[in-house]
């Protein structure tokens, strides 16, 4: 680490492109990103992959399949070299009942992302109907 | 009896225990909207090399708390980390066998509480940081106020609230008043190593510290080329047959390897005889001999349960109340200050409240250790016996070759060295008649080949 750059360091990297999880995959594991970042890319049927978002230091994505069995729904792909750590499910599930502060920063995380997503659907409804208005 | 806006909270000692409480507190306190003043009484200054900076202890930070930590948003720094570990050794006298994990990611870091060993100042600027000085500034960024001072005396006023009287510094009056300040909830994490619980005994709510003993810590210097050819990214841990020990290990650090001895009453002829022992010179460079008086310590551990750890506006955390036998003392420290900020902001500060809130997490950490000390106890026994330890090996071997294998025995040692489970998940697994039948089954050809 300190003394020497090729040496492996906490979590585990991965270079420029790499898919770190797959869209239709199940988890059992939480991703926290230790350095860089990553897209999160969903499959719309177009040519290429669309964007939901770009996480970077200290954010973390995985976390639907903690609390569901159903598969991933989105692809995350690393954005240049990308050192993320798991947490594991069952240790997470856990904790979170011993611990209600931490259940309250999943939460608020997942709020964060609905208002993303509510806000997403707004804008593109608006795109759509300006759309439909035009000749 | 509840934290309000204003209140002032007191927290003596500032190692890991000390800076999470105010940690936590500042960041519960912030999410319920409370504003606290909280001061963090710490003489010791982290940026000093050897014992006057160091909070003594192994260094290694557990896989469940590094993951922990990861879900809570707080992600150590690089400087922070001298090594990364992604496999155990167990060496006994009959051999060796690594544990590596299923999962193909780095989750364990060896750490310096302080600024490092003695004579590292000589490779001043240091490459690496405090880990103890990193959680207080955690703390500081949160709003806490660091006072840089040893606490003489504390008394109880007539209304309840406690009283902090400090040492004077060199030079002041000896008996002038020093009364510092008055508040209304005192955490107390003073470990076990200085006169800290004599304060809080002094205070005669009935509080007394858990049993304890001592445990050996060394640095060695060997060199970071060497360190990674010897011991690789491994902790390296020894089940042998020495009298009077229980454990010991050698973790990857930088320019160091971190020697750790536990036992009963363990000193340095106990040191001296396991690091003369074969398994143990084996990681040593060739000729390279242990030096006479590395920077050690002998840290007392908490072995046993603490009587009456709170009383109303007063709460103790950390190795001075409850922690996990032999291991992972600061990933009980975070959970035991988590547990003491969730119970002063979401219930309360009386002795009524860290009764329901605090102490059935303390009990739940003392009787898993009842369950640590019979595993130890079992372990003790059976490591004596030769063939038994060849047995241990084998099964390791075969299942550490079965990559679908459950692989029992080596994830219940695995979560044992790391420190990832409670040790009544690791007894149940132990116990697994899998595990029962496969290490009899290699117990019966280690007595067949003994024979022979």
């Amino acid at each position: 680490m300190l003394f020497d750059s090729e040496k492996p360091s906490l979590g585990r990297e991965y270079a420029p492109g790499e898919v770190i999880l797959r869209e239709g995959e199940t988890g059992d594991c939480l991703y926290v990103i230790l350095e860089g970042q990553v897209e999160v890319v969903v499959d719309d049927g177009g040519e290429e992959s669309y964007r939901l978002a770009v996480l970077e230091k200290d954010g973390f994505f995985g976390e639907m399949s903690l609390f569901s069995d159903l598969p991933r729904v989105a692809t995350v792909r690393a954005l240049g070299p990308v050192r993320v750590m798991t947490v594991d499910k069952r240790g997470l599930l856990r904790w979170l009942g011993d611990d209600p502060s931490l259940s309250m920063r999943i939460m608020l995380k997942m709020v964060e992302r609905i208002r993303l997503l509510v806000s997403e659907v707004v804008r593109l409804r608006r795109a759509l109907r300006e759309q439909k208005s035009l000749p | 009896m509840e934290l309000t806006s204003g209140a002032r909270v007191g927290v003596v000692g500032g190692g890991p225990a000390g800076s999470l409480s105010a940690y936590f507190l500042l960041d519960l306190a912030r999410q319920t909207g409370i504003e606290l003043t909280v001061e963090l009484f710490e003489p010791r200054d982290f940026s000093l090399t050897g014992p006057p900076g160091c909070n003594m202890c192994g260094g290694v930070i557990s896989e469940s708390l590094m993951q922990k930590m990861a879900a809570e948003g707080i992600v150590l720094p690089k400087a922070l980390m001298l090594d990364a570990i992604d496999s155990y050794v167990l060496h006994t006298d009959s051999g060796s066998a690594a544990i590596r994990p299923l999962h193909e990611e780095m989750r364990i870091v060896s750490i310096f509480r302080g600024a490092g060993p003695q004579g590292a100042e000589s490779q001043r600027p240091l490459p690496w940081s405090s880990f103890d000085q990193h959680l207080l500034e955690m703390a500081k960024g949160l709003g806490a106020r660091h006072v840089p001072r040893r606490v003489r005396r504390l008394e109880r006023e007539p209304d309840g609230r406690l009283r902090i009287h400090l040492l004077p510094l060199k030079g002041e009056n000896p008996d002038q008043d020093t009364l510092f300040g008055v508040y209304d909830l005192l955490i107390g994490c003073v470990g076990l190593n200085g006169s800290g619980v004599r304060l809080f005994e002094e205070l005669d709510f009935g509080y007394r510290p858990p049993k304890s003993d001592r445990a050996w810590v060394a640095e060695l210097y060997m060199g970071a080329e060497e360190v990674r050819r010897r011991l690789g990214n491994a902790m390296h841990i020894f089940l042998l047959d020495v009298p009077g020990m229980k454990f010991a290990a050698l973790t990857p650090k930088g320019h160091y390897a971190t020697f750790i001895l536990l036992g009963e009453g363990v000193n340095e002829a106990v040191a001296r005889e396991v690091c003369h022992s074969p398994a143990v010179r084996e990681l040593f460079p060739e000729g390279w001999e242990t030096p006479v008086r590395p920077c050690h310590c002998q840290p007392r551990i908490n072995i046993g349960p603490p009587v009456q750890p709170f009383a109303d506006r007063v709460v103790l955390v950390g190795d001075c109340a409850s922690s996990r036998l032999y291991k992972d003392g600061i990933g009980a420290a975070y959970r035991m200050a988590k547990a003491c900020a969730l119970t002063a902001v979401t219930r309360g500060v009386s002795g009524a409240d860290f009764r329901a809130g605090y102490w059935p997490a303390c009990q739940e950490m003392d009787q898993d250790n009842r369950l640590g000390h019979l595993l130890f106890s079992m372990d003790g026994l059976l490591r004596h016996l030769p063939p038994f330890r060849r047995a241990m090996l084998t099964v390791i071997r075969e299942e550490q070759s079965a990559s679908a294998d459950p692989r029992r025995l080596s994830s219940a040692l695995w979560d044992t060295f790391t420190g990832s489970a409670a040790y009544r998940d690791i007894f149940r697994r132990a116990a697994h008649p899998v595990i029962v039948w496969r290490l009899f089954l290699a117990l019966l050809r280690a007595l067949w080949s003994g024979s022979r």
